[in-house]
């Protein structure tokens, strides 16, 4: 069982095709379900891209939704949070830093971040370089907060290590098309198991990419099941294996076991 | 088995020449330090029975010793290949390089551009890139692909560029259809449909497996390669199959 935390769907603006690989890709490496963001609405136009992807979660069972929140159409936000959350088919929010122009430290993240808290409604945040401390210190800052940050910070993975250390309702997840030789393993070791999750950025990215990076880190099977799914379907309330069934039509959730230590 | 297995996925490729390896250290990284015997092992133990290997010493200190340290490593190891680096910082030093290891039948030359802060406009790219071209000798360069296509335009160089990312595939695509020399690793071609796209337009035979052991995981392109859309035989030219034939490493086999 694995759930990945960070995917898409939808076209990119490079020279892939990749649209119709989502399921596909998946079934590659063995990933159960994906909690994806529409890439019309991370690059482009949120609430567009939030009502595409709404009519493709219709479709299938495997992929949740984020909706994408762009700090500067805070309005826009509150009307696709109220839209969406509820259908239990979007359980999170996306915010791309980069293509809203919004900085970690801009005065739009702190306004989104709290209308995201007062949803309950965790946050994937994509984070690069030292943008992962302002992430971590603004979590601190906004009660209730839980934020996912998106490529733990790529190059500043150690400073992933030190924003997770720093607030325990910051949770990391590797993805980068880049892959170090013994990042994962290093965030793994410096960093409570119960804040690491998987995810892969597909289908920008293939799995390949971060799945090796965790594989090649050698959790015990302990950890490497709370990264692989145990974190993520708590932290979204997604249901356990047990309760799906293998011709993919989704069954109750059930209560997840005690929390490993 | 956790769910994190790679065995399952990989199954039984097996790499016979991978294109990217470095021994030695990187002094402004914690690590890792590069010694033969830990690379090697590295290789071996993701199924990879050949290496293209270049020196960091060469790279980044002496581009002399540090070949010859490479030269001696090939010598007492069968899988190794060896890779001179030249030094793009001293031009009139690394095409003397250049001459040297073409008289001691090295195949193949690598330049770090990126290391050396050397931009590929600048006049010393060119003038290796003839230097290399005129010996025949095969390519390796690091840099923004984008970029360092130019100076090896027109020279009818063979190039394998080891840093193309994805999000440049479709410059070098239509860089490398008018440059029938021009090739690239796989390592950063890890979008979930880089490879098939690259093989469609230009042929398989275009790609070529780069892990850049022990810097970066070397499973990750393995996946790439073992989970993607090629037929057995485009597998096989990735894997090195195509490496050894630029390479002359295989003289019988067809070219």
């Amino acid at each position: 069982m694995i759930i990945d935390v960070h995917a898409h769907w939808g076209p990119w603006f490079f020279t892939m095709d990749v649209t119709r690989l989502s399921l596909r890709t998946m079934d590659r490496y063995g990933i159960d379900l994906a909690i994806v963001s529409a890439t019309e609405a991370v690059i482009y136009d949120a609430p567009h891209g939030n009502r595409a992807l709404a009519e493709v979660l219709e479709t299938t069972d495997r992929l949740y939704g984020y909706v994408t929140v762009n700090p500067r159409r805070l309005a826009d936000a509150e009307r696709d949070l109220a839209a969406y959350l509820p259908t239990g088919r979007f359980v999170g929010a996306k915010i791309h830093t980069d293509y809203t122009g919004s900085p970690v430290s801009s005065p739009q993240m702190r306004d989104a971040l709290a209308l995201l808290a007062s949803h309950g409604c965790p946050a994937l945040v994509h984070t690069w370089g030292t943008s992962v401390l302002d992430l971590a210190a603004l979590c601190e800052q906004t009660p209730g907060l839980k934020v996912i940050a998106g490529h733990m910070g790529a190059d500043g993975y150690r400073h992933a290590i030190e924003a997770a250390n720093g607030c325990d309702r910051v949770y990391l997840e590797p993805c980068w098309s880049q892959a170090p030789a013994g990042r994962f393993a290093e965030v793994a070791a410096a960093v409570a198991p119960r804040q690491l999750l998987f995810g892969t950025d597909a289908t920008l990215i293939d799995p390949a990419s971060a799945f090796g990076a965790v594989a090649a880190a050698g959790l015990s099977d302990e950890i490497a099941e709370q990264v692989a799914w145990r974190n993520a379907a708590e932290l979204f309330g997604l249901p356990s294996p047990r309760s799906r069934n293998t011709d993919g039509v989704q069954g109750e959730p059930e209560p997840l076991p005690p929390r490993l230590p | 088995m956790t769910a994190f297995s790679t065995e399952r996925l990989i199954g039984g490729l097996t790499v016979t020449l991978d294109l990217d390896v470095l021994i030695g250290a990187h002094p402004d990284r914690d690590g890792p330090p590069g010694t033969p015997e830990a690379v090697l092992g590295a290789l071996a133990a993701h199924r990879i029975t050949g290496a293209a290997v270049a020196s960091l010493r060469a790279a980044l200190f002496d581009m002399a010793s540090g070949n010859d340290e490479v030269l001696a490593l090939a010598a007492e190891r069968p899988e190794v290949v060896p890779v001179g680096a030249v030094d793009l910082r001293d031009p009139i030093g690394a095409a003397a390089e250049i001459d040297r290891l073409a008289a001691l039948s090295v195949r193949a030359v690598r330049l770090f551009p990126d290391e050396q802060h050397v931009e590929a406009d600048f006049p010393s790219v060119r003038h290796v890139a003839k230097r290399a071209a005129g010996h025949g000798l095969v390519v390796l360069t690091g840099g923004d692909v984008r970029r360092f296509w130019r100076p090896f335009g027109g020279l009818g160089a063979t190039v394998v560029f080891l840093d193309t990312h994805f999000y440049h595939l479709g410059d070098f695509l239509v860089a490398a259809a008018d440059e029938p020399g021009f090739h690239t690793s796989t390592r950063l071609l890890n979008s979930p449909d880089a490879l098939e796209t690259a093989a469609a337009h230009l042929g398989p035979d275009r790609l070529v497996f780069g892990s850049r052991t022990p810097h970066t995981e070397t499973v990750v392109p393995l996946l790439r390669l073992a989970t993607g859309g090629l037929d057995p035989a485009g597998v096989a030219a990735v894997a090195g199959g195509t490496a050894r034939r630029l390479l002359g490493l295989d003289p019988g086999a067809a070219s």
